[in-house]
């Protein structure tokens, strides 16, 4: 098999087996409305603070429910051995990597465009002409978290205490998206000119590149014998 | 390699030692109080080094991640084990004695400045990194994974300190940067003197570390041969 289609393969066989069962995404899109609804109860917010806070909510609810995501994409590896197989068969690292990348991206976006409409009505906000730059974020953002994510579910995946480990790994790594990710929606819903934003998107995708890329390199350090 | 540590290592703590000894003196009695923050300024003698030598620990602990993940050396993840050890210490007293500064300075003990996340960043990857450590079995596997974190986290971290910079940043720059030194000489001389010493210190205590992480899986090596299992 080559490069490209054990990457297909392996991110076709993670959706196929996530249609059948249902079990990630509508964990983790249950997971996501409970963080929401904590939130909202805890801060009981008005029109006004809701939508100062509605950013940084709606990012924590997002990696929360990726954690979730990226903590399961492994460990369905785990029985029967699939991963050992892996491991043995003569393939390229890097496609594992990029292969599961894709599997827990697409995971994470599609809960993430199945979240954004109750975001809408829960936070009564007005973004309809501003769609396709929230698209935008949303995917650079998700992108960035699944990219450092897939490497530390890996890793944490073969070892002792590993529910605990991947947050606690994961989440110092992924400040600079949340931050870019958080200022970038911000000024989207208030309104603001790209120019005062452009550049938190361009950090967001600058993480993008740089952690897939390293990820992707050091991955092969992951699934060693 | 163990043997040139076991060799060296008590000089560089006896030469930290006098370095930070004379260097205290220099800088908390001898040298002039700052014209703007008076007595205050004189924490500076500790924190700044606290500061650099932790950054240099980082560097050090992922130079020997990648020589490891290049030669394979058991010693070399040794001394990135010890350095990260060391590291905690060192960037908690940076961020400790940088949070009694910044009360009668900034009238804060805490801001969310680029400088003081990042390192915040830097000692919660330590943190995790030594965790990381405990909660794996294999000698090798271990290793492996930790050099990955470490190196991971090399990359990150200036694009830490890059985005909070652009969120909001309060620190005063840096005194003495590769730009130049903004510092009297008199100041400069005892702050020359105290970072001379940790860096001392923090050599020392690494090659202690190094060598007492290298003997104990020596010693488990050797226990394990003694039960008939291979380990090594």
């Amino acid at each position: 098999m080559n490069f490209f289609s054990v990457i297909r393969w392996l991110a076709w066989k993670d959706l196929i087996s996530e249609m059948r069962s249902r079990e990630t995404i509508s964990s983790m899109f249950f997971f996501a409305l409970i963080v929401i609804l904590i939130f909202s109860f805890s801060f009981s917010m008005d029109q006004q603070t809701a939508k100062t806070l509605m950013p940084g909510i709606m990012w924590v609810a997002f990696v929360f429910t990726g954690i979730i995501g990226l903590g399961k994409s492994f460990l369905a590896e785990l029985q029967n051995d699939c991963l050992e197989n892996l491991q043995m068969n003569p393939i390229p690292r890097g496609a594992i990597y990029l292969g599961k990348l894709v599997s827990n991206f697409l995971f994470m976006l599609i809960v993430e465009l199945i979240l954004f409409p109750l975001f809408v009505i829960f936070f009564n906000l007005d973004v309809f002409d501003k769609l396709p730059l929230f698209v935008l974020i949303l995917i650079a953002g998700t992108l960035g978290v699944s990219a450092v994510g897939t490497l530390f579910s890996a890793m944490t995946v073969q070892i002792r205490a590993r529910e605990v480990m991947l947050p606690i790994l994961l989440l110092p790594l992924i400040v600079p998206v949340m931050i870019g990710a958080v200022e970038a929606t911000g000024s989207v819903l208030s309104g603001e000119s790209v120019t005062f934003y452009r550049h938190w998107i361009e950090l967001l995708v600058v993480f993008d590149i740089i952690f897939t890329i390293v990820s992707f390199w050091v991955f092969e350090f992951i699934l060693d014998h | 390699m163990i043997r040139m540590i076991r060799k060296y290592e008590d000089w560089f703590g006896v030469a930290g030692g006098i370095c930070i000894a004379v260097g205290l003196y220099l800088g908390l009695a001898a040298s002039p109080p700052d014209y703007y923050q008076g007595e205050v300024v004189r924490i500076m003698y500790i924190h700044v080094p606290f500061a650099s030598t932790s950054m240099t620990a980082y560097f050090v602990m992922t130079a020997a991640s990648l020589w490891y993940l290049w030669k394979r050396n058991p010693i070399v993840d040794n001394m990135a084990h010890a350095t990260a050890g060391v590291g905690v210490f060192f960037t908690a007293g940076a961020l400790f004695t940088g949070s009694i500064w910044g009360k009668p300075t900034w009238n804060t003990w805490w801001t969310w400045d680029a400088r003081l996340v990042s390192f915040t960043i830097l000692l919660l990857i330590l943190i995790g990194y030594l965790m990381l450590r405990t909660f794996i079995e294999d000698k090798e596997r271990e290793a492996r994974y930790a050099a990955v974190l470490a190196i991971v986290g090399a990359v990150d971290l200036p694009i830490v300190h890059f985005s909070v910079e652009w969120w909001r940043t309060l620190h005063q720059p840096l005194s003495v940067s590769p730009r130049g030194i903004a510092i009297a000489g008199a100041m400069l001389f005892p702050l020359i003197l105290m970072s001379a010493g940790f860096y001392l210190i923090l050599t020392y205590m690494v090659g202690v570390r190094t060598q007492m992480l290298y003997l104990q899986q020596l010693l488990e090596a050797k226990k394990g041969r003694l039960l008939g299992e291979v380990h090594l």
